[in-house]
């Protein structure tokens, strides 16, 4: 038994391929993004559309026309924003899955802010993005006091945390802050407190490029400070950072704060900039996306931005699809699943080969 | 490498049925990395072979390639002059061939009898019959002076007694060629002896005993044949009667290598470091160091000996502020640093080379520059108003790479492409470079080859010369007895003996290292096989 274990284990992968490292890590991403396509045509024909009619319907419902370019931003949005709250937890080797919930807290949070207050524009609306921000450090603030103060896993505690803040804020809306004779949403925002639209034709806003220069920042913060090197150290290697003289405890407990601060500001940019009100589920699954979108670029800020702009065509293109196809907006779902899949299959495969040819033979 | 002309692989075409074992022109390659370079061989039935060769050398994957867990990309085993296709550990026990790793693979959890018979359980009526397999694991054990108590826990058995099972694993599944894989690593050099005495005993038997090694003193008092491997590829094959130990080094490195004590100017520096009666626990909770006290002066290299796992893990995490210390002080450069505080600790004067290299020491997936700055990232002129001035961090780098020879192409290569020995030296260029007046160095040269190991040994003594206080600890009794003014021997958790450097014998450091003059057996044995 145990002999069968150590061959499985021991086996060295038929001798890799030389290649250079960024060409088989890009080749391994369209791998994955082609399975994933084939498992969304496979779908397409079962429930009896042709995947061609499908795939090109999504691709015109999200760059058909400069309506449709501008829905996959504003859909990208979000994505981009939760990206980077996640890739700021992956970074410093931490993991922030509770962005959909930091994201609820921090829209609700600017919202209150904009229908409670009266006051001039500029101050309103900074107030209404401060709140959000702090809604979202607020709600990681649990999970990372017990991480970094005893060690609890933060994946556990901040997926729980999610269901908690989409529960919650679903009952202030509903039971508090109802607007009478509405939908299940608040009073929409005093018009001071709302980001800027960018066209006339698109509720695509300022939120867009404050994702981008977040990203830009992080990425920037990341290569060149020394703060951004040691959180780099500690994602890579906790003990090397350790050795190092880095504060990891410390640490730990900030890289969560920002990374939910960052969660609570992609949920203020989107009450404040495309709903101009919280509704409850306003925004289902933009946090997840991110976190996938973020975990897909490997943590690179600036990668992150691409790989989040897919998912938002993926989600715009869906809009078209389900009106114009028999094919429902769940099999873009299906297609990001199987992305994931793939892709975790591919890190797999690449730790074995990397344990197998190089611990293997330094061995000491 | 230079050529080797003095000595030529002298497979032995006589007489194929006396040998045991053959291998014919094997080769294995690892991407570019080629391991074995058709390597010929012939092992005689009923003789101890040593295999030895310089980390790196090939000896590991040759032996892993004859027990099917590698197969080569060419050439051919042959075993009792039939040839045979090894394609997996499970035919290589059919064909009588069984080995020892160096890393155990026991359950701590059951027995001494249970983990012989793991995977092979004798049963009566479908279940384990516990009384069979307690018998035949006596009566192997008997048969073979392997001496092991088959109802004992292996949990809390010492790592001389878990090789003892791991062997007698191999004996129950029918070996007649037994392969041990480095297996003095863990052992005192007493086990190590009652080892080869278990070994001759096999051979008498009749079987034939392989054994992977770098110790060249245990190779010369126990092999009858030496086959050396450079390169991956074979240097000879000679009896071992014919060779003397630097003809081994010599065929190992192609080249003179001197094991002889470096000379050294007196020097009296004041007091660095400072230990008063320090405790601490182990991760388990267990006391890993007991009373611990000794002082390290400026100019000195003292050196730490022991079996591994008796507390020189504890001891450095507890200097380096990597752990928590229950009761004692430490003053370092005048400085209280017991807090458990890495970065208080290096402020207040530490260099430390890590023994865990891999994990401690580098970050692997970072540049070699993104190494040579860790440490010192909140310095100036490395960084100003906390942003990393780059520019000057590879100018730097690119000078520490040259004067500590790494082979590497240039600041921004990964420190993961790099060999053992050059992310040894990585190592060595950020900690050395910082001119700290006290360096902790722990098993500096394990896994490193011995070109690299001398250069290494020379920067220690040029820091020792320049007036830093040194502590070294290390493993190998050798590279103690080449540097050290001072040896502290260890055993459980203690300081059990201090010897001069100049006058200590290896058997008196054996013997305190095994904790033979120790009154009070009651000291528990710490870190079993940690």
């Amino acid at each position: 038994m145990s002999e069968q274990s150590e061959t499985r284990e021991l086996t060295p992968a038929k001798a890799p391929v030389a290649m250079p490292e960024w060409l088989h890590s890009l080749l391994g991403t369209l791998l994955a993004i082609s399975i994933a396509l084939l498992g969304g045509a496979v779908i397409a024909i079962m429930v009896g559309e042709s995947p061609f009619h499908v795939f090109m319907t999504l691709l015109r419902g999200a760059f058909g026309g400069p309506d449709r370019i501008a829905g996959s931003l504003l859909q990208s949005t979000p994505i981009i924003i939760s990206g980077i709250a996640a890739c700021i937890a992956f970074r410093g080797g931490l993991f922030n899955i509770g962005v959909e919930g930091q994201l609820y807290m921090g829209g609700f949070a600017a919202a209150w802010v904009g229908f409670s207050f009266v006051l001039p524009a500029p101050l309103h609306l900074t107030l209404g993005i401060a709140a959000a921000i702090a809604a979202g450090a607020l709600w990681i603030l649990i999970p990372a006091f017990f991480r970094a103060r005893y060690g609890t896993n933060e994946v556990v505690s901040t997926i729980l945390s999610n269901y908690v803040a989409i529960l919650l804020t679903s009952y202030f809306t509903i039971f508090v802050f109802k607007r009478p004779g509405g939908w299940s949403e608040t009073a929409p925002i005093s018009t001071t407190a709302e980001l800027p639209q960018l066209f006339e034709f698109s509720r695509l806003n300022w939120g867009l490029f404050i994702g981008v220069a977040l990203a830009v920042g992080l990425h920037m913060f990341l290569t060149r400070t020394t703060a951004g090197y040691s959180m780099c150290a500690m994602g890579s290697n906790p003990k090397f950072a350790e050795y190092g003289g880095v504060p990891i405890r410390r640490n730990v407990f900030l890289i969560l704060l920002c990374s939910g601060a960052v969660g609570g500001l992609a949920g203020g940019v989107e009450t404040l900039g495309v709903h101009h009100r919280f509704m409850e589920g306003f925004a289902p699954g933009f946090g997840f996306d991110g976190v996938i979108a973020a975990l897909l670029a490997n943590g690179h800020p600036i990668l992150t931005i691409f790989t989040a702009l897919f998912f938002g065509a993926l989600r715009a293109g869906s809009l078209l699809m389900e009106v114009e196809t028999n094919a429902s907006r769940e099999l873009i779902t299906v297609v990001q699943a199987f992305i994931i899949l793939a892709v975790s299959a591919q890190l797999l495969v690449r730790r074995r080969r990397d344990s197998q040819a190089g611990e293997r033979r330094w061995k000491y | 490498m230079s050529d080797h002309q003095g000595f030529r692989p002298t497979p032995s075409f006589g007489a194929p049925m006396t040998n045991a074992i053959e291998m014919r022109g094997v080769s294995k390659r690892f991407g570019p990395v080629i391991a074995n370079d058709d390597v010929s061989f012939a092992v005689k039935k009923g003789e101890i072979h040593a295999i030895v060769g310089e980390n790196g050398a090939g000896k590991t994957t040759l032996m892993n390639i004859l027990f099917g867990l590698y197969h080569p990309d060419t050439g051919e085993i042959i075993i009792n002059g039939e040839k045979v296709e090894v394609d997996s550990p499970r035919r290589a026990i059919s064909l009588g061939l069984g080995m020892v790793h160096q890393h155990f693979k026991l359950v701590p959890s059951l027995t001494a009898a249970d983990n012989v018979f793991l995977g092979i359980e004798k049963t009566r009526n479908g279940l384990i019959d516990h009384a069979a397999q307690i018998a035949q694991t006596r009566e192997f054990s008997e048969k073979f002076g392997l001496s092991v108590d088959p109802e004992a826990i292996v949990a809390n058995l010492s790592v001389g007694i878990e090789q003892r099972i791991e062997i007698l694993k191999v004996l129950v599944r029918g070996a007649e060629v037994v392969i041990l894989d480095e297996p003095t690593a863990v052992l005192t050099p007493q086990e190590s002896r009652e080892l080869f005495r278990t070994l001759r005993g096999f051979t008498d038997q009749g079987m034939t005993v392989i054994f992977i090694s770098h110790h060249l003193s245990e190779v010369m008092a126990v092999s009858d044949t030496v086959t050396v491997l450079r390169d991956g590829k074979v240097v000879g094959t000679r009896p071992t009667a014919e060779l003397g130990e630097d003809d081994l080094v010599r065929m190992m490195v192609g080249r003179n290598v001197s094991f002889s004590r470096r000379k050294r100017p007196r020097t009296d520096g004041e007091r660095i470091l400072s230990l008063k009666s320090i405790w601490a626990r182990d991760n388990r909770g267990l006391p890993a160091l007991q009373d611990v006290s000794f002082d390290v002066h400026g100019g000195e290299i003292v050196g730490i000996v022991g079996v591994d796992g008796n507390g020189q893990t504890e001891l450095a995490e507890v200097i380096s502020g990597l752990r928590h210390v229950s009761h004692g002080e430490i003053v370092l450069h005048g400085q209280k640093i017991q807090d458990g505080d890495p970065r208080l600790v290096r402020h207040a004067g530490l260099a430390h080379v890590p023994a865990d290299r891999l994990h401690r020491g580098v970050d692997k997936a970072d540049t070699i520059s993104g190494n040579i700055l860790m440490g010192r990232q909140d310095e100036a002129p490395w960084s100003s108003r906390g942003v990393i001035n780059w520019r000057y961090v590879r100018e730097r780098t690119e000078e520490l790479i040259k004067r500590f020879d790494i082979r590497a192409n240039g600041s921004r290569t990964l420190v993961k492409t790099l060999s053992g020995g050059n992310m040894q030296k990585v190592v060595l260029a950020r900690e050395f470079s910082r001119a700290m007046p006290f360096l902790l160095v722990d098993q500096p040269t394990r896994g490193v080859d011995i070109g690299a190991m001398e250069g290494i040994h020379d920067e220690i003594m040029r820091q020792r010369n320049e007036g830093a206080a040194v502590l070294l600890i290390s493993v190998q009794l050798d590279e103690i007895m080449t540097l050290a003014d001072r040896i502290l021997v260890m055993f459980a958790g203690t300081i059990a003996g201090e010897v001069d450097a100049d006058t200590a014998t290896e058997d008196e450091i054996g013997m305190l290292m095994a904790g033979r003059n120790l009154s009070a057996a009651a000291a528990p044995t710490v870190n079993e096989a940690s």
